[in-house]
């Protein structure tokens, strides 16, 4: 069979007419991910959080952690109980991080890796920044009621080289997240549930849960009590001012 | 199955089928948070309680036996108890602060019994801005990136490299605070003025009296590198300088190191022929660190250490058979008053030595232990290659509980920094509970 010009000018422009609403409609996933970092969190907010380590046998271990976040990149948090870690602060500053222990030491510098609470949650998980500071979107698909964006760390210093997110699209907040590490090994799956409005314009998952496969039997949950917008200055965000982060509290 | 939890089980689940829960839904339930219970308050009060049994194989050959238990008699074995506290307070009104914490311990063992009481810190803060604050009082100032030392700890007791973590005294002093946060590679700077007085009365064993000793440190943060530049003045001490850095290298890596120097240094030194004399030098200090944690959570710490006041092989040898003379049958009570004498200046120090090496692995959870957090501390003195190993246990899986054992083991030659020490083997259990 022959085809002339005319035919092969015929065949691009039906093709190209079928690709054209499925470009048109191919989802931003930066956009969407942008979206989930605010909808999870005001870029600028204080909030408190219970954070809580559960063994197979059902023994908990529990944490209260005030935290203040300031762009895209600030984050401070500091323990209020339990007793033997009240005083403790973190601080992260894009991929620097701090430790300090009251009446022990300076801050001294930790990694993302590294756990100040022992458990599931490391310390990437306690002093997280938005996700579109770290990751670049890989790929976003739909299937049904969610979209899956898929993620790659933006450089090595980020504690996971992948995430997948499962996203609702009513709520455009994040169900399912699976953290991986760059050997493609899945390092833990955070769970979040309870969708409850904090006030001021914040709605967002009260319960996130978290589980490791290299931790099996273990639980670690992220409980939210309170999130809400508040600037504080960039000061704050210093390793002199790890020492007086409770001066911020009201 | 003993019937009666058998049938107590049954009954749970009976009443969850009635009341139409699912297991985990109850667990769900379990999850609950009342803000009221961190309510922010204007006092605070908070410590722990210890209680601590030690066991020493003693070495009642070595050096330093007669310095350490004094005119005791020889033993080979040592019992010990002890019980201690330390209890912290602030008050917040507005832009001021007072605070405190005190700590406490009472001893007991075949030697002797006592007990001790310190003001660790007292004094007042006003914080008029986020980025300024001033304080007066007892204040114990952390200068320095080092785990185990801090060779530019100006204005400090020194840290215990045995147990760095342990709170220390602090000095009285005057001090402020400044820190900036700015945009671009220098994301932060900080400046620490201090002013300390020595007198009679007040931080007597800071140095010479009759001085107000003034320091400064400046903070930046440079390029995601912490840089320290400190100072002190001439007073009390030598004139100091100093420069520290800490950087993280990727996710699993951070390097650290601090260089000092004391200027014009005066240092008592024993010749080889055991007299004394006075040296007086520019002293150079260095530390060089890293710590590295791998994908099991296994976290290596190490550290090399040279102490340019510190003494090497031969110079402590020295010090070990003036002592063994001192403390001698042929011994004299002016002979033991200068032993004494050149303890205090600088030989009794926990490491006297010139150059040290420090590593320190810790697990955590190994095993799927949660909780369960072994560690392993070597510290060598390279000059004369005496070691110390401390294995160590701490479980802090009971809230506000941390229950802790470890063992202390010395080696080394006749007249070496770890050989002579007066005991040469520490096993230790201690309980401690926060609140």
């Amino acid at each position: 069979m022959f085809e002339g010009p005319t035919m092969k000018l015929l065949r691009s422009f039906v093709l190209m007419c079928a690709l054209a609403p499925a470009a048109a409609l191919a989802l931003d996933g930066k956009a969407i991910l942008e979206k989930v970092d605010r909808n999870l969190e005001p870029e600028n907010y204080e909030m408190t959080r219970k954070l809580i380590n559960e063994e197979p046998d059902g023994k908990r271990k529990e944490f209260i952690l005030y935290s203040v976040k300031k762009g895209r990149d600030k984050v401070a948090a500091l323990f209020l109980q339990p007793a033997s870690d009240k005083g403790r602060s973190t601080l992260r500053q894009g991929d620097n991080m701090w430790l300090y222990i009251p009446n022990v030491g300076k801050p001294v510098r930790i990694t993302s890796l590294q756990s100040v609470t022992g458990g599931v949650f490391n310390n990437a998980d306690i002093l997280r920044v938005d996700y579109t500071e770290e990751y670049e979107v890989t790929a976003a698909t739909e299937q049904g009621d969610t979209y899956l964006l898929d993620l790659k760390a933006k450089t090595g210093n980020v504690a996971y080289d992948r995430l997948k997110l499962t996203v609702d699209k009513r709520t455009v907040l994040p169900t399912v997240i699976e953290a991986y590490a760059a050997s493609g090994l899945l390092v833990k799956t955070l769970r979040f549930k309870d969708i409850k409005d904090f006030g001021g314009g914040v709605r967002r998952p009260a319960t996130v849960e978290t589980d490791s496969p290299l931790y099996k039997g273990y639980k670690s949950v992220m409980l939210y009590a309170a999130v809400k917008k508040r600037e504080v200055p960039d000061e704050v965000f210093t390793l002199n001012f790890m020492s007086r982060l409770d001066e911020l509290r009201k | 199955m003993k019937l009666g939890s058998l049938g107590r089980g049954l009954g749970a689940a009976l009443l969850a089928v009635a009341l139409g829960a699912s297991p985990s839904m109850t667990r769900a339930a379990d999850y609950n948070f009342d803000l009221a219970e961190i309510e922010a308050k204007p006092y605070e009060v908070s410590g722990f309680v210890e209680v601590k049994a030690e066991h020493f194989r003693l070495h009642p050959g070595a050096s330093l036996f007669p310095l350490t238990f004094s005119s005791q008699a020889a033993r080979e074995t040592l019992d010990r108890g002890t019980a201690s506290f330390e209890l912290a307070g602030k008050f917040k009104r507005d832009v001021l602060i007072a605070y405190a914490r005190a700590s406490g311990s009472a001893a007991r063992d075949a030697y002797a019994a006592n007990s001790t009481g310190t003001l660790l810190e007292g004094g007042l803060r006003i914080s008029p801005a986020e980025g300024l604050s001033f304080d007066l009082g007892k204040q114990v100032q952390r200068w320095g990136k080092g785990y185990a030392w801090s060779p530019v700890a100006f204005f400090e007791r020194p840290k215990d490299a045995n147990d760095p973590q342990t709170s220390r005294e602090g000095f009285v002093m005057a001090s402020a605070d400044w820190v900036r946060s700015r945009p671009g590679p220098l994301a932060a700077v900080g400046f620490t003025p201090l002013l300390l007085p020595v007198s009679s009365d007040l931080n007597r064993d800071y140095g010479a009296t009759g001085h107000v000793n003034a320091g400064a440190k400046l903070y930046l943060l440079y390029e995601d590198t912490d840089i320290d530049l400190l100072w002190a003045a001439k007073g009390s001490r030598p004139q100091r300088v100093g420069i520290d850095f800490s950087r993280n290298l990727g996710t699993q890596l951070e390097v650290h190191g601090e260089w000092a120097r004391a200027i014009g240094a005066t240092r008592r030194v024993l010749g080889s022929d055991g007299l004394p004399s006075s040296e007086r030098a520019n002293l150079d200090s260095w530390l060089l660190g890293a710590r590295y944690i791998t994908e099991g959570e296994v976290t290596w710490l190490a550290e090399l250490y040279r102490n340019g006041a510190g003494f090497d092989a031969a110079q402590l040898q020295v010090f070990y058979r003036q002592l063994d003379r001192a403390f001698g049958p042929a011994g004299s009570a002016a002979m033991q008053a200068q032993a004494v004498s050149l303890a205090q200046s600088g030989y009794g120090r926990t490491n006297p030595g010139q150059r040290y090496a420090y590593l320190r692995l810790s697990a955590k959870d190994p095993f799927d232990w949660l909780y369960f957090n072994p560690a392993l501390t070597a510290i060598a003195n390279l000059d004369d290659r005496s070691w110390q190993l401390t294995p160590e246990l701490v479980y802090t899986g009971w809230q506000n509980v941390e229950l802790r054992t470890r063992a202390v083991l010395l080696h080394g030659a006749a007249l070496s920094e770890f050989g002579e020490k007066a005991a040469a083997r520490r096993l230790e259990v201690s309980l401690r509970v926060y609140f």
